[in-house]
């Protein structure tokens, strides 16, 4: 395989560790379609799972026109692994649907944040393409609040599960606003507003962590004898370094693409 | 996708109570007249008990029919493939989801539906116990079995049970985006390296007799097929379908240079008639009973999906909770 | 012994062969309730029936019914309504509505005055 090297323009490799989360998350969270808890909620989560992959493509796009990547079928499917900018947290196997959907939650969340951000930007092409999928985000996070408030408000076994999936995903899911090379250089870039559009890894985990912990309290949750706030986030994914989990979900995602990469499949 | 090959239950199994017969002759006059029966009309016992076992047959045929193209969710080659198979296996799941809605207006639950897809006692289609064994496969599936599929239920989608009518509908509408992309995936196969090529031509291989399997035996036209065909339960004779099938698709396979494994396989260009090998029907029944490929596999990956999923729907369930029959 | 399946997935769900005599997996009302769902296609245009989803509430059927009822097309609103909610006429009684059709004092139609304008004015011209 021949290796593509990282980007070096900020915002090109802050659209990549977007894309690549996307990709990954959907491509996990596509791992329910036909084993979901119920019919009606196998559906939906599928298209979640659509809408993620669907939105790296539509990065992945931008990578190619803009600045020289590969197109997206051999960005996404004939990469080494050490070139993905994913974080831990969408590497994970799905475990159970309680681990799923805390992941779901935690993630959509934060990515809401990052198109609302990413909204700003003057760039009209990308101000366009985040403004459409922020609509989609919506239905995801609307879907994530309503089976977490359920299930923390269900049994007492579906109140067990989400606490001690809480308390296994949030480590993980700090360890979605990673710094990153070049994320300074990107702050200063200024948006619609007349101000920065990006407010850098740093911020956007102190809105994501207020707007999650006001929700769990909402829910009921301990947040102080939870010990989340204590916890120390899980890192490397935006500089290349993965769990165990990606490499062997690289190798099965791309097992066909690989048979001959030059294909038209 | 679904499923011909539905194996009706036996006239025995069938003989109804004696019925009113001025209601029984409404009943008839309604559906001669090209009326649709509604879920909580008068309806023949056995004509309810049919439908029953007709639907939801077709939904666990949905439902199963998820996995063996699922085989290949996580490993679609390129964006295209990946979402247009993601896409698709959800279709089938929300197939399902209406199939088992339009059989529960009948008055069998969902649960008591499911129950009986895990414990062996309610069949689906014979084709999903077929593994799905490289990408090849799923261009066969997406394309041939559910060309075979809307051949089927376009002519269900006639018949006389309004709430089956409405539902196959929308999965008719659907069908179609499968049969599309299915055939892309075979043209691109067929159209590809060799490596591709073969690799389809294999798949057709070992995917022909199931196939052709697939609209069940030449129909015995008893007394009781006779009625089933006068209620509008069933809508066409297996052979009828099996070559509207085969004088629509053939053409489209040989057309790409491709062989099919029966060198009697023709069109009869006097009679318009397709000739063939009758496929073993020693396998096929087989295959119903339990003993294919993956029948043991299909029901265990529904259990295990059922049950790892208890607990979410344990959690949300009221004692107070009101259920009512699914009005349409 | 779990299944051995070409399905990666499958085989991290760790299957067990269902054995010969399963009791049932699903107790009544495992599946939840059911709620009619009524899809707006654009503003301006009446909501309709499109069918069911199983759900434990409002909320969840929404979440639902968006997916299994609105996934193409075009979508501007839907609502969900609890079956058990519903009041349905009894298709025995359809009878009510037979006359109906045929009242046509409700009608426009039920109305025509031109031949007797016709006539008048024909009538006035021979005068």
């Amino acid at each position: 395989m021949m290796p593509t090297s990282l980007p070096t323009h900020p915002l090109a490799r802050y659209l990549l560790h977007l894309a690549d989360d996307q990709l990954v998350m959907g491509h996990r969270n596509s791992e329910w379609t036909g084993l979901g808890p119920i019919l009606e909620e196998d559906i939906a989560f599928s298209s979640i799972a659509q809408d993620q992959v669907g939105h790296s493509l539509a990065f992945y796009e931008i990578l190619h026109q803009r600045y020289g990547l590969d197109n997206p079928d051999q960005t996404a499917f004939n990469r080494p692994e050490n070139q993905m900018l994913s974080s831990w947290l969408v590497e994970q196997p799905i475990g159970d649907y309680a681990f799923s959907l805390v992941r779901h939650w935690c993630y959509d969340q934060a990515v809401a944040l990052r198109y609302e951000s990413l909204s700003q930007i003057q760039d009209p092409a990308l101000h366009a393409l985040a403004t459409k999928l922020r609509g989609e985000v919506k239905y995801h996070t609307f879907h994530a609040h309503t089976w977490m408030k359920s299930l923390l408000h269900g049994s007492e076994e579906s109140r067990l599960r989400m606490l001690s999936a809480l308390k296994e995903v949030w480590p993980l899911a700090l360890g979605l606003f990673e710094s990153w090379p070049g994320e300074t250089d990107l702050m200063e870039e200024v948006g619609t507003t007349g101000q920065g559009w990006y407010p850098g890894e740093q911020k956007l985990q102190m809105q994501w962590q207020a707007r999650a912990l006001e929700s769990m309290a909402s829910w009921g949750v301990d947040v102080e004898a939870s010990g989340l706030q204590r916890m120390e986030p899980v890192l490397g994914g935006r500089q290349g370094y993965h769990s165990e989990y990606l490499a062997p979900l690289l190798e099965e995602m791309t097992a066909v693409f690989r048979l001959d990469p030059q294909a038209e499949w | 996708m679904y499923g011909g090959g539905y194996v009706p239950a036996g006239a025995e199994e069938l003989k109804a109570p004696a019925e009113n017969p001025e209601l029984l002759a409404q009943f008839e006059e309604r559906i001669a007249r090209g009326e649709k029966i509604e879920p909580r009309d008068w309806m023949p016992a056995a004509y309810r008990k049919q439908l029953i076992r007709m639907i939801e047959q077709h939904a666990h045929s949905e439902i199963i029919g998820a996995l063996p193209e699922g085989t290949w969710i996580t490993r679609a080659p390129g964006f295209r493939r990946k979402l247009a198979l993601m896409a698709k296996v959800q279709d089938e799941v929300g197939h399902a989801q209406l199939l088992y809605s339009a059989a529960e207006t009948l008055g069998k639950s969902r649960e008591d539906m499911l129950n009986d897809l895990i414990n062996g006692k309610s069949k689906y289609s014979n084709v999903f116990n077929y593994p799905a064994e490289t990408w090849a496969d799923v261009a066969v599936i997406g394309f041939l079995i559910d060309a075979a599929a809307i051949v089927n239920q376009v002519a269900n989608s006639k018949g006389s049970y309004g709430p089956y009518c409405r539902a196959l509908e929308r999965i008719c509408y659907e069908e179609s985006f499968h049969l599309k992309q299915g055939h892309s995936v075979f043209v691109w196969l067929a159209t590809g390296t060799s490596m591709q090529r073969e690799m389809l031509q294999s798949a057709l291989n070992r995917w022909w007799e199931p196939i052709m399997h697939f609209f069940g035996p030449s129909d015995t036209m008893s007394q009781h097929t006779e009625t089933l065909m006068r209620w509008k339960v069933k809508m066409a004779s297996n052979d009828v379908m099996r070559q509207q099938f085969l004088n629509m698709y053939v053409p489209k396979i040989w057309e790409l240079g491709l062989s099919l494994p029966d060198p009697a396989l023709r069109k009869d260009e006097s009679t318009g008639q397709w000739l063939f090998t009758e496929p073993n029907w020693d396998t096929f029944f087989q295959v119903i009973n339990g003993n294919g490929p993956c029948n043991r596999e299909r029901l265990a990956v529904r259990k295990v999906a059922e049950e790892r999923g208890a607990w979410v729907r344990a959690a949300l369930r009221r004692a107070d909770a009101r259920y009512a029959t699914p009005l349409a | 012994m779990p299944i051995l399946s070409l399905d990666p997935r499958v085989n991290r769900l760790q299957a067990e062969e269902v054995p010969a005599h399963q009791p049932p997996v699903l107790i009544p009302g495992d599946h939840w309730p059911s709620y009619q769902v009524f899809h707006q296609r654009r503003r301006g245009e009446k909501h309709s029936s499109v069918g069911i989803v199983h759900a434990p509430s409002l909320e969840i059927a929404m979440a639902m019914a968006k997916e299994q009822f609105a996934r193409r097309g075009e979508t501007s609103n839907l609502w969900v309504v609890c079956t058990a909610d519903v009041l349905e006429m009894d298709y025995a009684d359809e009878e009510v509505f037979r006359t109906t059709p045929s009242k046509s004092y409700r009608d426009p139609a039920g109305y025509k005055v031109n031949d007797k304008i016709e006539a008048y004015k024909a009538r006035q011209s021979n005068l």
